[in-house]
């Protein structure tokens, strides 16, 4: 069909139906299709192109743990100014090695309300046998997966580190001094964050691998942090020495704050009581990562095989 | 023509059960039906041909390459399982742009060929909607162009039509025949319904209990007999009697009256029966084998 253009008579445009077209473009094969479950595990954690519903529950969360480090900053900025940089002297403001002992309990809340949703819909929707029969394997798949969670709790335990680090130099008197002064605190709440991250990703991907249901897995996890912070912490009062200590271990909410006392070389709020923290470094470290590769090796052991 | 599919000797088992007895097939290029009962052994097949399984004995060869070997193959094969496989709250557009990054194809690329594929299957105008309100057939609808996203070589589809109604099968199974038709793509279609099949498909490869009991053009299944199929308006009876006045012995067949060994001057002997009867012609014409009765008889 001939359309003359409007206000131009002497042109005009043909309309064709092309038809189906082959693709001749570029082909990435396995290496693209890594990435692009790595990406999708990245927008499903943030609930990027879904549902206005999907996207409550990470950036609630996400607010929720920036926010006790804002007002921390606030705080010691306050204090600062009011006491004539005698902050410190005056109140004994947590620190960047305190951070994580106050909101690691929202941490663990959001790794296992956000984390299952990376693995538990895929296999209840069998969404999961549309991924295996493409150029990529079950290893692949949650490698990826695995990845793009943990690049998410990272971040978020970056974030509030990092809104606190600005609260606290901006608050000082002169934050070009504050930041020389405290410039060790950075990689160490770097190195921390991660840790955390590391130990989160793996306890809420791996209860995810063996439950369709999300809301399972999310009530399994938290069950695991609460029901160990009172059997352990009680039984190893009640039996004290090494034994007490060593029972200490099975408080599964505090194993990333061992790590992190380890890496700040102090105790934290959280830590201050617990008998664990008097067992070697190395012991300690140890049992961080049998927490951390144990789950990791299991959850894989659950997809390396999966076929639809 | 290109051979897509070798099969040498290929055997599954499964403990004490023989899924797949060693089974020697080619499939070529075109819309081929994969037939056969429940346990046949169809989808034993496709996850061999798709690398999903390892063969007890022999091997899979699909577009050059052994199956097993590689999972890059697939970059070029697309499936479509029989069960529900979509998200409900993502858009059908965020989907197969999903699916084409999957088979290897760039962003870019990915969403420009997703928009295309809807348009080609009929759901451009909803590609935006959340796949969880959509109807079982467009539901089916999304799982065929997520098949096609990524321009593959070959298509294999488990069951296209299970669950859906008259009217979405029939769409089903032209959007089929378009693709292997004007898309130019190949299918290798799995069927437990021999209609669907003679509906689509060019050749056809038959299995029971795990080995192959036919194989070949679905033409020579359902090549002209030496029968003519006759359907009157009225006056069935009466021209039943006429042919048997004149020592022809009818069969009767639904609402056809089949006349065998039929050569020469005997089609006007059915003339004359017609005339006869008084019964008024609504159709005459040499009849045809069914699959069906290939099946039936090679099972039985």
């Amino acid at each position: 069909m001939t359309t003359p253009r409007a206000g131009q008579p002497g042109r005009s445009g043909e309309v064709f139906d092309i038809g189906y077209q082959n693709y001749e473009g570029p082909r990435e094969g396995r290496r693209r299709a890594r990435r692009a479950v790595y990406k999708e595990g990245i927008r499903i954690a943030l609930g990027i192109g879904r549902g206005g519903r999907a996207k409550i529950m990470p950036w609630a969360f996400i607010i929720a743990v920036a926010i006790p480090a804002l007002v921390l900053a606030l705080i010691a900025g306050t204090v600062d100014r009011l006491t004539g940089g005698l902050g410190d002297e005056v109140v004994d403001l947590p620190s960047h090695g305190d951070y994580y002992g106050i909101a690691s309990v929202i941490f663990l809340i959001f790794a296992a309300s956000v984390g299952p949703e990376l693995l538990c819909p895929d296999r209840r929707d069998r969404v999961i046998n549309l991924y295996l029969v493409r150029p990529i394997t079950g290893t692949d798949y949650i490698l990826a997966r695995w990845a793009a969670f943990l690049t998410i709790m990272t971040l978020v335990a970056w974030l509030p580190q990092l809104v606190l680090l600005a609260g606290l130099a901006f608050g000082a008197e002169n934050p070009g001094t504050y930041l020389q002064d405290n410039w060790a605190d950075i990689p160490r709440f770097l190195a921390s964050g991660f840790t955390l991250a590391v130990y989160v990703t793996g306890i809420a991907l791996v209860v995810a691998s063996f439950t369709t249901r999300r809301a399972y897995a999310a009530v399994f996890i938290i069950g695991i942090f609460v029901i160990s912070l009172p059997f352990a912490e009680g039984l190893s009062g009640d039996i004290g020495g090494t034994v007490g200590e060593y029972l200490s271990l099975l408080n599964f909410g505090q194993i990333p704050l061992l790590m992190n006392d380890i890496i700040f070389n102090e105790k934290n709020l959280a830590t201050e009581n617990t008998l664990a923290t008097q067992l070697p470094k190395l012991t300690q470290i140890a049992w961080y990562a049998f927490m951390t590769v144990g789950p990791f090796l299991l959850m894989w052991r659950r997809y390396w095989k999966i076929t639809p | 023509m290109t051979t897509l599919i070798a099969a040498r000797n290929l055997q599954k088992v499964y403990g004490d059960v023989i899924a797949l007895a060693g089974i020697d097939l080619e499939i070529t290029e075109g819309v081929t039906g994969l037939l056969g009962a429940n346990g046949a052994g169809k989808s034993t097949a496709i996850k061999l041909f798709l690398g999903l399984i390892q063969p007890t004995a022999g091997t899979a060869e699909v577009l050059g390459v052994d199956a097993a070997s590689t999972v890059e193959v697939r970059s070029r094969l697309g499936y479509m399982p029989e069960h529900d496989c979509l998200p409900g709250n993502v858009s059908a557009a965020e989907f197969l742009t999903h699916m084409a990054e999957l088979s290897g194809l760039p962003p870019n690329h990915a969403r420009s060929r997703a928009a295309d594929t809807l348009r080609h299957v009929g759901l451009f105008e909803e590609r935006y909607r959340p796949m969880g309100g959509y109807s079982t057939g467009m539901k089916q609808r999304v799982k065929l162009a997520q098949t096609l996203v990524h321009d593959p070589a070959l298509v294999l589809l488990d069951e296209p039509t299970a669950g859906l109604d008259p009217g979405g099968r029939e769409e089903m199974l032209t959007l089929i025949k378009r693709t292997g038709d004007e898309f130019g793509i190949s299918l290798m279609l799995s069927s437990h319904l021999m209609g669907d099949i003679e509906r689509t498909c060019e050749s056809i490869v038959v299995l029971d209990e795990g080995r192959v009991v036919e194989m070949g053009p679905v033409t020579s299944f359902t090549e002209e007999t030496e029968a003519i199929a006759v359907e009157v308006d009225e006056n069935r009876e009466e021209l039943i009697a006429a042919l048997k006045e004149r020592g022809v012995e009818p069969l009767v067949d639904g609402s056809s009256i089949i006349v065998e060994g039929v050569i020469g001057d005997q089609y006007d002997l059915i003339r004359d029966a017609l005339v006869a009867a008084n019964a008024p012609l609504r159709r005459m014409a040499p009849r045809r084998h069914e699959l069906t009765e290939i099946f039936e008889r090679d099972v039985e």
